[in-house]
């Protein structure tokens, strides 16, 4: 025996949010001509501009040069395999590799109590602050590493400072080395850092830790077991955006490093532009293309687990 | 009568001292900037601290330095005209990619921002080798070429963030009052995702304009734009004649962003 | 023989015409919109009346021209307009989000419609300012629509939706996003400027209330299908299906065999004997054709009378009364009778509340006891 007695005074859920139109979106096929109408340009813009060269680039690697701009077209892995077999450049890849890895460490370290402080802070100078962080980018890296050049370098500031307050001898050597390289680009790339952090930060949520406090915690309790785990996927994010910035990146290695250190970048320049042994290069390229690829790999499978976590 | 609860802040100096580190991170992220600020009035012939004295002569001897003003107009023009094709192609790409549902979607969203991926060199090398026997090297139109593949991305970016938040109603509303696709793009679309668009134009030109490294390979010789010139610069001689061009460089970019920061302020006003 | 002159009724051409309509978003999924048949008649307003789902929102998408229908036409003034473009169709439509535009002031907003028709602009002040007193906000005309509150933006929408002369104005639950006070005032407002200008209107809502109060016909819908088409009272007092009945106003039902016919209350209802599962035999009244069969019948709760349990007569039940609520001027008992709840609404007196735990009679006139043609299985 079936009653019915509820009545359906019939208030719905279902709103509309006020941003979206109801679901549709134009699929008939007439309008299969307008999208791809629409999409063309941008696909020749980008087909033109950064597939054909990336492609042209990858078979080049496949030719035999020597230098001077001979090139011989053929198909061969030997001059891929000529970086991968020599020790010098087994040498170039792990010193760029560790730069990476040294930069994207400590720029993260550095980045982390800004990005957080950002996040947390209820200021009114919560834009300006944010826009302060965020302004470098607006500049040339070469500017910026020509900042660092004057700070670090013989009669910079840092060596000026310590030789006239005799706390050294001697000016330290800080550029024209790693070291002033990998100094000046964990400041130069703080910017991605802390925007990265900033974006995977949104886990970190003030009421969690309030909550954590009030059950208890000390403060350095509430940062190491909820605000650092949160914080985790920004964290990482921020890590390698770094970490693949700095092993490509050229004019910072370049400058600070004066000639004298040699990364993937730089290589590749030098045997483009001076050694003219485009095969070379490519090959070069391809190799630093490849370590990208595998990087960004393990990267997706790292979130992928922190994100079920 | 009920007592009023009061919370006593347990005085702690992790607050202070965490400010602190802030703003010492803060010092270290703008260091170079402040330095070049520095420098550039300082008297002092060669790359050395501390200055001399005060000097307005590098910013005077500036006017004088061709290849800092032929760099410029190769850059202002380079980047003017990339920004300009960036825009008419990327924000179409950006309305199909947010108005309409097909198969390929996702594959072509993922395809217009992968050059965010690849490492410029690594593009600039590619662009090198096809330009060369093109015979394009040394030519404004190499440059442009080199930047649109990497300034598209920031466009679409940008512009999708606003189709995404705009209300498709108001299309629809101007589509049944009588408007064709065009006019609702005109009339309707553009205004509502301008900022959006603006936003991406403007990010399309300082990265076109500042970009050293695509120009360094395929322009270096026949049309250096301003980065190359001072990267060239820089390699060779120090004075402060390249610390009062990057003070103005600074100055120009924060110039240009705080303008497009206002009229976009105005238009979401508008919202 | 002929039927003589005076009663050949002038067929009228409806104003909007669905034929058929369908939409099915893919292959292997139930329609959202189901072979639907029907006519608005010039002047009138229909309202769209469902749950969430049931396509009410779907259809009128596809009368704009929003959305292409599966099969089916749409036909304005006999003509068919299924593949004319949206922007041709020369309706005239109010969203849900009233979607003013944003970077216009009113005035510029209203003109919209006049602009693309290419009206003077002289022709486009005028039109405007009239539009704009029809819905009594004149003096906003210059202002931004950030500054306008709901109900005026509301306003706003249905005057550049009018001004227009739209063959149809669509409605797309404009009361929807209103507070509950606004949204009656707002009622009566949008009804009277309908009828004022006679504009041909479809209305969508999900609200029965806004539907029984403002439409000259409803059409329920659910699951794609119009479940019924009449007038307000038609619908409340003579529901065909359950899902009618207890989507408008409230419902008791209880399900039947129905016996034999016993006699005519008018010369479409006839009286009925049913018996009614487990609780005996009882009289109700329902269209022709429906004895011998199992069918549900429909007592409103606010025709119920509670009577004393021991109360004589034809059509009552005993039953022990579970809970009530009380607002004041309405007094709702909840009683179940057999294994079943019934719910009787009353208006209160200075008779007091029969407690929780007493039995009751529950008591109608036959006449108010319903038999839904719908069939069950």
């Amino acid at each position: 025996m079936s009653v019915d007695t509820q009545s359906f005074t019939a208030v719905e859920a279902a709103q509309h949010p006020a941003g979206r139109g109801p679901q549709e979106k134009r699929t008939a096929s007439r309008n299969r001509v307008t999208y791809w109408a629409l999409l063309v340009p941008g696909l020749l813009g980008l087909l033109v501009s950064f597939v054909f060269p990336l492609v042209y680039m990858i078979r080049m690697a496949f030719n035999e040069g020597e230098g001077n701009g001979i090139v011989r077209q053929t198909f061969t892995f030997s001059t891929i395999a000529k970086p991968l077999l020599d020790p010098y450049y087994w040498k170039v890849t792990y010193d760029t590799f560790a730069m990476g890895l040294t930069v994207a460490v400590l720029c993260v370290l550095v980045s982390y109590p800004i990005a957080l402080f950002l996040v947390r802070t209820t200021s009114k100078w919560k834009g300006l602050l944010l826009a302060l962080a965020l302004a470098p980018l607006l500049t040339s890296a070469v500017v910026r590493t020509y900042g660092w050049m004057v700070i670090l370098g013989y009669d910079g500031l840092i060596n000026s400072t310590l030789v006239d307050a005799g706390l050294i001898a001697r000016p330290l050597q800080l550029t024209n080395n790693m070291t002033g390289v990998i100094i000046g680009l964990v400041e130069i790339f703080m910017p991605y850092a802390i925007l990265a952090m900033i974006s995977g930060f949104g886990r970190v949520n003030s009421q969690l830790e309030e909550a954590a406090s009030s059950l208890g915690a000390s403060k350095a309790r509430v940062f190491t077991r909820i605000t650092l785990p949160l914080s985790l996927p920004g964290v990482v994010t921020a890590f390698l955006l770094v970490f693949v910035l700095s092993i490509s990146t050229f004019i910072t290695p370049r400058l600070l490093g004066g000639g004298v250190v040699q990364v993937l970048a730089t290589e590749i320049y030098d045997q483009t532009t001076g050694l003219l042994n485009w095969p070379f290069a490519a090959a070069l390229s391809v190799i630093l293309l490849l370590l990208f690829g595998a990087i960004i790999f393990a990267y997706q499978g790292v979130i992928k687990k922190l994100g079920v976590n | 009568m009920s007592q009023p609860i009061v919370f006593k802040k347990r005085v702690s100096f992790v607050k202070p001292a965490y400010g602190f580190l802030v703003a010492a991170l803060y010092f270290f992220l703008l260091a170079p900037l402040l330095i070049v600020f520095v420098i550039s009035f300082s008297s002092n012939q060669y790359l050395s601290f501390p200055p001399d004295g005060f000097t307005l002569k590098w910013y005077q001897l500036l006017p004088q330095e061709t290849t800092f003003i032929d760099g410029l107009q190769t850059s202002l023009i380079t980047a003017s005209i990339s920004t300009v094709i960036v825009l008419f192609i990327g924000v179409p790409a950006a309305l199909a990619l947010d108005r309409y549902d097909f198969r390929s979607k996702a594959l072509l969203s993922s395809f217009f921002l992968s050059p965010l991926l690849v490492p410029t060199i690594v593009l600039a090398l590619g662009l090198v080798l096809i330009l060369g026997p093109l015979g394009l090297t040394n030519t404004y139109v190499s440059i442009i070429l080199g930047h649109i593949g990497i300034t598209i991305p920031y466009v679409i970016r940008t512009t999708l963030m606003s189709l995404n938040t705009s209300d498709t109603s108001c299309e629809e509303a101007a589509r049944v009052l009588g408007a064709d696709g065009l006019t609702v793009f005109r009339r309707i679309t553009l205004p509502i995702i301008a900022p959006g668009v603006l936003a991406g134009g403007v990010i399309a030109f300082i990265v076109s304009f500042d970009e050293a490294v695509i120009s360094l390979f395929v322009a270096e010789s026949g049309r250096p734009t301003l980065p190359v010139q001072v990267l060239r610069y820089v390699e060779n001689s120090a004075d402060g004649v390249v610390a009062a061009l990057s003070v103005i460089l600074i100055l120009f970019s924060l110039v240009v962003v705080v303008i497009v920061e206002r009229a976009m302020g105005l238009r979401k006003a508008l919202r | 023989m002929p039927a003589p002159i005076s009663e050949i009724e002038t067929v009228t051409q409806p104003k909007l015409s669905l034929v058929g309509l369908t939409k099915q978003y893919a292959a292997g999924l139930p329609p959202a919109v189901d072979h639907l048949d029907m006519e608005v008649g010039e002047g009138h307003l229909v309202a769209l009346l469902g749950p969430s789902g049931c396509g009410k929102t779907t259809t009128l998408r596809m009368v704009a021209g929003l959305m292409d229908p599966t099969s089916g036409s749409i036909l304005v003034d006999g003509q068919d307009v299924t593949n004319t473009p949206v922007h041709k169709r020369g309706m005239g439509m109010v969203f849900q989000s009233y979607a003013l535009f944003p970077h216009m002031n009113v005035a510029e907003n209203v003109a919209f419609g006049l602009q693309m028709r290419g009206k003077k602009k002289s022709q486009q002040t005028t039109s405007v300012a009239e539009a704009l007193d029809m819905v009594q906000l004149g003096h906003l005309s210059k202002r931004q629509v950030r500054e306008l509150s709901g109900g005026q933006q509301q306003r706003i929408a249905l005057a550049r939706a009018l001004v227009v002369e739209p063959t149809v104005l669509l409605l797309d639950e404009p009361l929807s996003n209103l507070d509950a006070k606004l949204r009656e005032t707002m009622r009566t407002e949008i009804r009277s400027i309908q009828q004022r200008t006679k504009a041909t209107t479809l209305f969508v809502t999900h609200d029965q209330d806004e539907a029984l109060d403002m439409a000259d016909r409803i059409a329920v819908m659910n699951g794609g299908l119009i479940e019924q088409f009449g007038s307000p009272v038609d619908i409340y007092e003579q529901p065909r299906t359950r899902f009618v009945a207890n989507f408008i106003g409230r419902a008791n039902i209880l399900r039947v065999t129905v016996g034999e016919r016993n006699g005519a209350v008018s010369d479409r209802q006839f009286r009925y004997a049913v018996e009614v599962d487990g609780l005996g035999s009882y009289e109700a009244v329902g269209e022709s054709g429906l004895e011998n069969s199992i069918r549900h019948i429909l007592i409103r709760p606010h025709r119920l009378r509670v009577e004393h349990a021991s109360t004589p007569g034809a059509n009552g039940v005993v039953g022990r009364i579970e809970s009530f609520s009380y607002t004041g001027d309405a007094l709702t008992y909840r009683a179940r009778v057999g294994g079943t709840l019934l719910s009787a609404e009353l208006f209160t007196s200075n008779e007091g509340i029969i407690p929780q735990g007493s039995d009751a009679r529950l008591a109608w006139r036959a006449d108010d006891a319903l038999i839904l043609p719908e069939m069950v299985e």
